[in-house]
């Protein structure tokens, strides 16, 4: 075991001594990565964007080699002049739609970002109309708004059966 | 013993579905003696399942390799305690684990009720049976973690074979976290059950809807706790063993754990209406119902496969067995609200707009709006398939941007909520009540600016968590002014005796302040950034205020894998600060052979969270990621006075020896004639 563990230190010590001083590229450019992260990486292992993707439990806790490879696609886009959209589109055509790391706000997708903001609005106005309601009904409308004489009898005895039948 | 552990399981559902039928014939008959033998199948039932639990940890420990569950999750040089874990790794053994935990909980509750509450407990008794034949069946006949592998011999016939060693428990579950995580995430589900179970069997037996909130209260709390601590440490394992700088990445599983917790909060908060005023009886049954339904649908989601996740058990068989057992507890739950909703009557009356009724009803409004916008986020996918044709993604931006604004609302009514009077609150009140908070909340936003904690959104999170600790802190000084000034106590010890005589109530703010320093952690979010590097030895790497110099690396061998660590010094203003040792693990003989150890200089200001990548396979040389995550450790401390409320809410409330109301005496009066009768006025509010 002792020997294993010489001969891997300094396997990995000659590694780092043999390594060219220079810092080594990451191989991409800092606007790939940043457009890298309206796009998700594409392994299917990763669920993470390609610019922010740490491949969890990969060999390299860094961008995985599908996110790099689709990092270097960006920069080939930027070289042609390309802007973010059309780098964004360029990849969704190539892809589908899973590509994108959000919903996009037009087609189906559109869906998505229309359900929150349509039950929050449903949400308070139900909410709202209860509040009023229950505001004026002991106003107003007291008898109707009380259970009927026989079923507040029938919930009465109800309680009473409740009590007599547990305790806390 | 896998012969054995089987047939315990066998037992146990058939132990279970005699306490089913025979549970139901005697709440017909209502003979003692069946009702007797069907609560003594019941405890059983759990019984057996635990021996069959016992039995798969006896086989994990014993390294029989005959056993397919056993070759797939662990291996002779797995840590005893990683050993325990390995129950929990894949899909057969967390089923068990889940059936077993529900059997401590349901054991605890037919023992805890045997002489008590003679005619509700057939129905509950029913319902959890009913639960675990479910997942006995799946135990059974689904994913059985007794099969023994077999090969096919020289005559065509299977013959028992065994394997020299296991493939190994998966490296991202050997921490120390992983081997509490999910036991406190799995109590959580489990544990929201017994409400369940108690709600639906008073509707069955009709009984008005006051009663099983009673009886289930504590058992609420603790399963809340148990999912809180659940997700808070699930969340801290992501972080400090995934290496990818963050903690909470909307992923479905970690989705599937905050739904019923969302819906839980919501329950635990609208049962306070249910209690002081009587209102929302069919609301609090339904959230009930659904938070269990919810916990149902987040073991579907995380077992199935139908959402693509990040974790392991992914593309399994039983989903079509969790939509039918989700079908048949909807129908179950609305056939018996159809049939006795006359029961949940309730007196819904509003004196105000402005009361802490109606913030409790925004409060509802909020959770379940979150809910709805978690659970229907993370089931997009699944729907843009269905109409489209196309899966269309939703990643974590998505996620922030909905919840981000939902969440700081809810926040402001944390503030909010607790500075309301019941019924109605005055202009004169509402100002006399909201001045130095505001002020407090405006104090502390200035303050993040010039911090330089200058984002939006951040910063309106911070003015609000600064409101909110105020109000916190205000309701404990009053209150404990009070005390003091009675009896003699100085004010430390009076904010004491307060608390614990309405422990509720106290224990609920000592949540919220928890629920504070958990978002300023979340705050600081905004501002996190990082480095990636390859290093030679002696080169530095600069973030922030620190500087990172590699000064060597060596590897160490252990009995199960073999790490390589960089021994990293830390620099700050050019003064020697620490050192850190990010580590790479290799794994023998797993499937996913590498995990990260991530080193973390942690302080209340910010993370230093230094990642050894590995070597860049084209410069062969170390890659170094480093990222500085500001206000990080608020949210672990934030979990830990969650807790600590939680515990001091289960606590019973202490007598007063001097009779100390928060409530003045007319509006005490009044309340009282209101309430629904049986339910009793404690001391303040809660």
């Amino acid at each position: 075991m002792i020997n294993a563990k010489r001969i891997a230190v300094l396997s990995l010590l000659l590694a780092l001594a043999s390594a060219p001083l220079v810092i080594a590229q990451v191989g991409y450019s800092q606007r790939a990565k940043e457009i890298g992260t309206h796009l998700k990486c594409m392994c299917r292992g990763c669920d993470m964007s390609a610019g922010l993707c740490a491949h969890p439990g990969g060999a390299f806790s860094g961008p995985c080699d599908t996110a790099k490879g689709m990092l270097k696609e960006v920069d080939q886009h930027l070289a042609k002049g390309e802007n973010e959209q059309q780098i964004i589109d360029a990849f969704v055509a190539k892809y589908g739609p899973t590509v994108y790391v959000e919903p996009p706000k037009k087609g189906f997708g559109l869906v998505a970002w229309a359900m929150p903001i349509v039950y929050s609005v449903v949400g308070f106005a139900i909410v709202i109309f209860v509040v009023r309601k229950w505001a004026v009904r002991p106003a107003s409308a007291a008898p109707a708004g009380h259970p009927s004489a026989a079923s507040s009898e029938a919930l009465e005895r109800a309680r009473a059966k409740a009590d007599r039948e547990t305790e806390d | 013993m896998d012969v054995f552990g089987s047939f315990t399981l066998l037992l146990a559902f058939v132990c279970a579905v005699y306490a089913f039928a025979g549970g139901i014939a005697a709440i017909k008959t209502r003979h003692p003696l069946l009702v007797k033998s069907t609560r003594q199948a019941g405890i059983a039932t759990c019984v057996l399942i635990f021996i069959a639990t016992f039995a798969v940890e006896y086989l994990l420990f014993t390294d029989n390799f005959s056993m397919g569950y056993v070759v797939s999750h662990s291996n002779r040089d797995l840590s005893t305690f990683y050993k325990v874990a390995a129950l929990w790794a894949g899909q057969e053994g967390s089923l068990l684990f889940w059936s077993f935990l529900l059997s401590v909980y349901i054991i605890s509750v037919l023992i805890a009720y045997r002489n008590k509450n003679g005619e509700l407990m057939p129905y509950v008794g029913v319902i959890l049976a009913g639960v675990q034949i479910f997942f006995l069946t799946l135990n059974n006949f689904v994913e059985n973690p007794f099969k023994t592998l077999s090969i096919v011999n020289a005559s065509g016939f299977l013959e028992p074979f065994t394997r020299q060693d296991g493939n190994g428990l998966n490296p991202l579950l050997q921490y120390p976290e992983m081997v509490i995580h999910p036991p406190n995430l799995y109590s959580g589900y489990t544990g929201f059950t017994i409400p369940f179970a108690f709600a639906l069997a008073a509707l069955l037996a009709r009984y008005p809807g006051e009663k099983w909130i009673h009886l289930t209260r504590k058992w609420t709390m603790v399963a809340w706790c148990f999912q809180s601590l659940g997700i808070l440490l699930g969340a801290h394992w992501a972080y400090a063993v995934l290496g990818w700088g963050g903690y909470w990445g909307w992923d479905p599983v970690e989705n599937a754990s905050l739904l019923p917790w969302l819906t839980g909060t919501a329950f635990l908060h609208s049962v306070m209406m249910q209690e002081k005023r009587g209102m929302m009886k069919v609301w609090n049954v339904w959230l009930v119902f659904c938070t269990f339904l919810l916990c149902i649908l987040g073991t579907f989601l995380t077992r199935s496969g139908v959402v693509s996740s990040v974790h392991a058990f992914a593309n399994s068989h039983i989903g079509p067995w969790f939509v039918g057992f989700l079908a048949l507890i909807l129908f179950v739950c609305f056939a018996a609200y159809v049939k006795n909703r006359d029961y949940l009557k309730s007196e819904n009356m509003l004196d105000s707009m402005i009361s802490r009724e109606s913030s409790f009803l925004f409060n509802n409004l909020l959770f379940l709006i979150a809910c709805i916008a978690v659970l229907s986020g993370t089931l997009f996918p699944v729907f843009s398939e269905w109409f489209t044709h196309n899966r269309i993604s939703v990643g974590a931006p998505f996620f922030n941007k909905i919840m981000i604004p939902i969440g700081l609302a809810i926040l402001f009514l944390t503030g909010v909520g607790p500075l309301l009077a019941w019924r109605k609150t005055s202009v004169d009140s509402l100002k006399r009540n909201f001045g130095w908070p505001l002020a407090v909340g405006l104090i502390g936003a200035i303050a993040a600016f010039f911090l330089g904690y200058r984002d939006g959104a951040s910063l309106l999170c911070l003015f609000l968590c600064a409101f909110v600790f105020w109000t916190i802190a205000e309701e404990f000084y009053r209150g404990g002014k009070v005390i003091a000034a009675r009896t003699g106590m100085s004010l430390m010890m009076g904010m004491h005796e307060l608390a614990m005589r309405n422990t509720r109530r106290y224990g609920g703010y000592v949540v919220h302040f928890g629920m504070v320093l958990v978002f300023i952690g979340l705050a600081g979010s905004a501002f996190n950034t990082e480095a990636q590097k390859a290093m030679n030895i002696g080169d530095s790497m600069k973030l922030g205020p620190y500087t990172l110099v590699l000064q060597s690396a060596d590897t160490k061998a252990e009995k199960n894998y073999t790490a390589q660590r960089m021994i990293l010094e830390v620099l700050k203003d050019n003064k020697q600060l620490m050192m850190l040792y990010p580590e790479k693990r290799q794994f023998q003989g797993t499937e996913q052979a590498a995990g990260t150890m991530v080193a973390i200089y942690s302080t209340l200001r910010d993370d230093l969270y230094v990642v050894y990548a590995g070597m860049d396979p084209e410069a062969n040389v170390p890659v170094i990621h480093a990222f500085l995550n500001p206000l990080v450790k608020w949210i672990w401390l934030g979990g830990v006075w969650v807790v600590m409320g939680t515990l001091l809410a289960l606590m019973p409330n202490r007598r007063a020896a001097l009779g100390v109301a928060t409530v003045p005496e007319a509006s005490t009066a009044t309340v009282a004639q209101t309430l629904a009768p049986g339910v009793t006025l404690r001391e303040g509010h809660d």
